[in-house]
């Protein structure tokens, strides 16, 4: 359990955020922006990602608490530091991980002016809120908390290890409007989830006619795990059979479902561009290797009671410890389904508002980035919103940025970004194109890099890709 | 700006990213973490009545009457460890004019007796009955003794008795745990 929790603790904030790339929705010197939004414009005439580099992404977040809370040098003890902690944080409080690796990303323009793309990246995402209630319970133990009721509802934790192919259409169809769409296919090798846990579990002091001294109550209990690819697995022997069954499942093997993304890109004004998208909107649809535990019920604990039967020698007295163990399975069983089941994905909606000035020309007269008709800006500034659908409701978040196009071969941009972790997040994004190779980088929370335990989330993408340019 | 201004900065922001660092903090108090619960438990109840204590088919008394229960998560593993103190209360409600003698004989699975207790319960009468409490406090190497039972007889010992005897022997009981893990 100690270990347990010092693995929780240490991960977090260095693992990575809740999946918002704010620093590189919008930033089209990169082609990974088009995975954020599929009808962004496209400058460039193809992109290659270089094979397992053309993004790395990790965010990782936990709202309530940084590894500094915890594991701060002072002379305070670190059992009281935890202790505030948990009865500072809310049962809405989470701790989130997101990884990301691109296995291949690629993209051209074809002569009827529509820019296919398409590829395969690993997904890894995790979130956990934070079981309050259960954590007293496990911390303080139900001494100092007669009478009150301990909510198992509070348990909300899903995870999911996936393959995701996808193929893209993007087009400019006026000369303010270019849409988009993205078609997606998952391969889930691993699914977990707990949610919509019910039920209450309290212990309150037994009165006059009570059988005992108190009565242990669990209520309306219905708590279930659902996992798909877990179930072959635990036959399986060693990390090595692990590590393989699963990676067979990449291609296809695992669970299926399907999703999209869709997007535009729409200028006002000469100056002003508004952008939206929502990616996966979608769901996969497990059925095999699933398995499901649910356990429900009530059931009220008075201890045991004795009744003195009449022994003869060598007779035994009843099994009142086994029939007792029989009666709680009987009243709250934990039953094994292997039901299919649909497991939405998380939809996640990007916005912008983008005010540009400064007129960029890279290239002297021939204006070749800019095909499209319209201006690229030297400077844009503007706001962006996110949003992602989460088991307990969406997670937001607002950014201000500032984007520059500094020369012909490298480009910034700049965020700052408030959102259910902090008020103080700046992000700097930076994309280098040296001849036909682009290499981008962009990391959030960059007040926290000076002591990272500081910092209750960390997000960062980099990647490197071939672009080739309007000839 | 020109190119060799804007290498530069492309190279400080490179090392911005790699060189963030943990400051200010101690990873060692991982070691000092404890979980330190109190749980209260029910433990055994029952309800002896006065003519439990006499057979009435050979108008004997019956001065002792004796029950056993498994209590098998004292004797498991983590709890052994986790386990640093445990307070025993019982309360008994006596309407029976007799007094009692009641022992606790805790017994490994191979039946040797790993700890005992036991206590004096106060006669009562019909009309009042008296309640007679009684806390057992076990830490230390008893502690020891205490988890390598996993279950306990329960011996109840009246003086003497008769058929017209009444009244009820109440037994409640809880235990709190004091854990750490």
């Amino acid at each position: 359990m100690r270990n347990f929790l010092t693995i929780i603790l240490s991960l977090l904030g260095f693992i990575a955020i809740s999946q918002n790339k704010q620093i590189l929705y919008g930033l089209d010197d990169v082609p990974q922006s088009l995975m954020l939004n599929p009808g962004m414009k496209v400058t460039q005439k193809k992109h290659y990602g270089i094979p397992f580099l053309s993004q790395i992404h990790f965010n990782g977040g936990s709202s309530g608490v940084s590894v500094y809370d915890i594991f701060k040098d002072g002379n305070d003890n670190i059992n009281d530091r935890i202790t505030k902690k948990i009865f500072e944080m809310k049962n809405t409080d989470f701790f989130t991980a997101t990884q990301q690796l691109e296995l291949i990303n690629f993209g051209w323009r074809a002569k009827n002016e529509i820019y296919f793309s398409g590829g395969i990246y690993q997904e890894f995402d995790f979130i956990a809120y934070f079981p309050r209630d259960m954590a007293i319970l496990a911390w303080e133990g139900n001494r100092d908390y007669l009478n009150y009721e301990f909510d198992l509802g509070e348990i909300s934790t899903t995870g999911d290890f996936m393959t995701v192919y996808h193929f893209g259409v993007n087009k400019q169809i006026t000369d303010k409007l270019t849409v988009g769409a993205r078609i997606k296919v998952y391969s889930s090798m691993f699914s977990y989830r707990s949610v919509n846990n019910a039920g209450t579990f309290v212990t309150t002091l037994g009165d006059e006619n009570a059988e005992n001294i108190y009565e242990h109550t669990v209520r309306n209990a219905d708590v279930s795990v659902e996992t798909s690819g877990y179930a072959s697995l635990r036959e399986l022997d060693g990390a090595s059979q692990v590590t393989s069954e699963i990676l067979g499942r990449a291609f296809f093997g695992g669970n299926l479902g399907v999703g999209v993304d869709l997007g535009f890109t729409y200028n006002i004004s000469e100056a002003l561009t508004l952008s939206a998208s929502a990616q996966d909107v979608g769901a996969i649809f497990h059925s095999k290797d699933v398995e499901t535990y649910r356990a429900h019920g009530d059931y009220t604990l008075n201890g045991i009671n004795l009744v003195f039967p009449p022994l003869n020698q060598g007779e035994s007295t009843f099994p009142y410890y086994n029939n007792l163990e029989d009666e709680i399975e009987r009243e709250i069983p934990i039953d094994t389904l292997h039901n299919s089941y649909t497991q939405f994905r998380p939809v996640k909606i990007n916005a912008g508002l983008s005010f540009g000035f400064g007129k960029f020309n890279s290239s002297g007269d021939c204006d070749c980035l800019n095909m499209g008709g319209g201006t690229l800006h030297k400077q844009n500034v503007g706001l962006q919103f996110y949003s992602i659908l989460r088991p307990k409701g969406p997670q937001m978040a607002g950014t201000l940025f500032y984007h520059r196009r500094l020369t012909d071969y490298l480009s910034a941009k700049a965020t700052y970004t408030v959102d259910s972790y902090s008020f103080s997040n700046v992000g700097l994004g930076v994309s280098a194109d040296i001849g036909k190779f682009n290499v981008y980088i962009a990391a959030d929370n960059l007040i926290k890099y000076s002591n990272l335990a500081k910092a209750k989330s960390v997000s960062l993408q980099l990647g490197f890709n071939i672009i080739i340019d309007e000839e | 700006m020109n190119k060799t201004l804007s290498l530069p900065i492309f190279a400080v922001c490179v090392c911005l990213f790699f060189t963030a660092c943990i400051q200010d903090t101690d990873f060692d108090q991982a070691e000092d973490i404890a979980l330190t619960p109190v749980v209260e438990l029910d433990l055994i109840y029952f309800n002896l009545r006065a003519s439990d204590f006499f057979d009435t088919i050979n108008s004997n008394p019956i001065l002792t009457v004796r029950d056993t229960t498994e209590i098998k998560f004292l004797d498991d593993s983590s709890l052994q460890e986790s386990l640093k103190r445990a307070e025993f209360y019982f309360r008994f409600t006596n309407s029976i004019p007799r007094s009692f003698q009641v022992d606790f004989q805790f017994l490994s699975e191979t039946n040797d007796t790993t700890y005992v207790s036991g206590t004096s319960v106060s006669e009562g009468t019909s009309t009042t009955p008296v309640i007679t409490e009684f806390v057992e406090n076990v830490e230390g190497d008893d502690i020891l003794q205490l988890t390598k039972a996993n279950k306990v007889v329960v011996s109840v010992t009246i003086p003497s008795s008769d058929e017209n005897l009444e009244g009820i022997l109440n037994l409640k009981s809880k235990t709190t745990y004091f854990l750490e893990y």
